[in-house]
């Protein structure tokens, strides 16, 4: 039987079935593990449980309101670069939304919470009246390039929302 | 990188393809393989193709633990375990004003019902850690002085009499997935004298339900009090079976301003403290999660239960 027969893409791509692996995944959170296979944020969850940083190499509370990150130097897949503004740009585009997440309003960022580029590589987010939560957030806010705000985005194209479409 | 296909919360495309980003900064995830998601193929399938090692599908997620238990002994598959955030746990029905379940001596009873060492073994092959409450021993947020409740069926057949249920048969509702475990709770709960009676979840519940199970697990970095206990006792829940609960809002608030460790990790371990001293949910286990995984890769499964993909290998 012909490896790969109904997993083996056509179009002549540089990895041929021997290195493709193919899986069922009935979960109904697919959604999200496909979204955390292609996208980065500042911080992610390892196979053993675990925070750690990805996008942000480290953070630090400078107070019990104000949470320093520093990005790490990186660049997207099409050569773009990757830096503290594009920290600041996926903040203000889920701030744009009222309940953005799929999973529920307790992922959203308070109205008043800020985000400041302070240089290249560093951002300080300010939570009037503290938020513990804050690194579980993160974990849930993408950092694409301009590229995918431009040409895709996370806006329904069938409601012109992105209301629980993050 | 995603090269083809979509899965949204409502739709999947036939397939969804990611090629590895040959740039990725970080060398431990750095992806060397094409992942397809077959959307098409169907989990029975896969298993059986795994099973075949007819090279169609290598890894197939989520299985349950009658699936996981019939996987046949193969030369080119088996199955791959992972101790992953997740709870079984059963929701009180706390709906009606005059439940029985919003007595805590009455959840309490039940708790004290469940021989859990025999429902994971008898009802789910033992794939899974009886656990006190809703986070794993050893995990953040877990506090070392509890243990699940004892089973003392003479002590719960009394409080559950006391508490008028006695003699009753129970509703349970839960997954097709889970209803071995609701026929091993069943012969618990034979054992002092109450019925039980499976309902599928797949179906419209009766209004009269007495327990709902539920499967959930936990995503975040350390913060499992949000994702999970929030998602059963919270304000904003959508399992809650009952009325809001101040004493549990109150500890979540304080968790929200409680930025810095240790002291944020002990108001988790209040948290878990407070739902077994006031028996919340019907406490039964962390279930694994279950796999078929094809010999020809290295799969490295997640304790999120999220499928990431960025360190699974071809061997050799």
């Amino acid at each position: 039987m012909d490896a790969h027969a109904t997993g083996d893409p056509v179009g002549g791509q540089p990895f041929g079935p021997h290195n493709t692996v193919t899986v069922v995944d009935p979960s109904p959170v697919n959604w999200l593990s496909i979204t955390w296979n292609t996208m980065e944020e500042a911080n992610r969850v390892d196979h053993d449980g675990i925070g750690q940083p990805s996008l942000a190499e480290s953070w630090r509370w400078l107070d019990s309101e104000t949470l320093e990150l520093t990005m790490r130097q990186a660049v997207y897949q099409d050569g773009e670069p990757f830096n503290a503004g594009m920290f600041k740009l996926g903040f203000d585009k889920v701030q744009e939304w009222t309940n953005p997440h799929p999973p529920g309003a307790f992922l959203n960022f308070a109205r008043d919470v800020t985000c400041e580029v302070v240089d290249d590589r560093t951002v300080r987010m300010r939570f009037p009246g503290g938020d513990s939560a804050a690194l579980m957030k993160l974990r849930g806010m993408h950092l694409p390039s301009i590229r995918f705000w431009d040409e895709w985005g996370f806006v329904d194209p069938k409601t012109g929302s992105a209301e629980g479409h993050w | 990188m995603l090269t083809e296909g979509v899965s949204l919360i409502d739709s999947r495309s036939d397939r969804v393809v990611m090629e590895p980003n040959k740039t990725y900064w970080n060398p431990d995830r750095k992806p060397t393989v094409r992942i397809i998601y077959d959307n098409v193929i169907g989990k029975t399938e896969g298993i059986k193709s795994v099973a075949a090692g007819d090279g169609r599908v290598d890894v197939v997620f989520d299985l349950t633990p009658d699936e996981a238990h019939a996987f046949p002994a193969s030369e080119h598959g088996k199955i791959q375990t992972k101790k992953a955030k997740t709870i079984l746990t059963g929701v009180f029905n706390e709906n009606r004003p005059d439940s029985p379940w919003r007595n805590p001596e009455a959840r309490r009873a039940l708790n004290l019902a469940i021989d859990r060492e025999f429902v994971l073994h008898q009802g789910a092959h033992g794939y899974g850690t009886v656990i006190p409450a809703f986070i794993q021993p050893g995990r953040y947020g877990a506090d070392p002085e509890m243990k699940p409740f004892p089973h003392d069926p003479e002590a719960a057949k009394s409080a559950l009499e006391a508490a008028g249920i006695g003699g009753r048969e129970l509703v349970f509702v839960a997954s097709p997935a889970w209803e071995g475990v609701v026929a091993a709770i069943g012969q618990c709960l034979a054992k002092i004298g109450l019925g039980c009676r499976f309902v599928s979840a797949k179906e419209e519940p009766p209004e009269e339900f007495d327990v709902k199970l539920e499967w959930y697990f936990d995503w975040t970095p350390q913060y499992p009090v949000a994702c999970v206990h929030r998602e059963f006792f919270g304000k904003d829940a959508t399992l809650r079976q009952g009325p809001e609960d101040p004493d549990f809002d109150a500890l979540y608030d304080k968790l929200l301003h409680t930025p810095h460790e240790p002291q944020q990790e002990e108001v988790v371990r209040a948290v878990e403290r407070y739902l077994q001293d006031q028996a919340k949910a019907l406490f039964l286990y962390a279930p694994y999660t279950l796999f078929a995984v094809s010999d020809r890769v290295a799969f490295t499964p997640y304790d999120t239960c999220m499928s990431e993909l960025a360190e699974t290998r071809i061997k050799g």
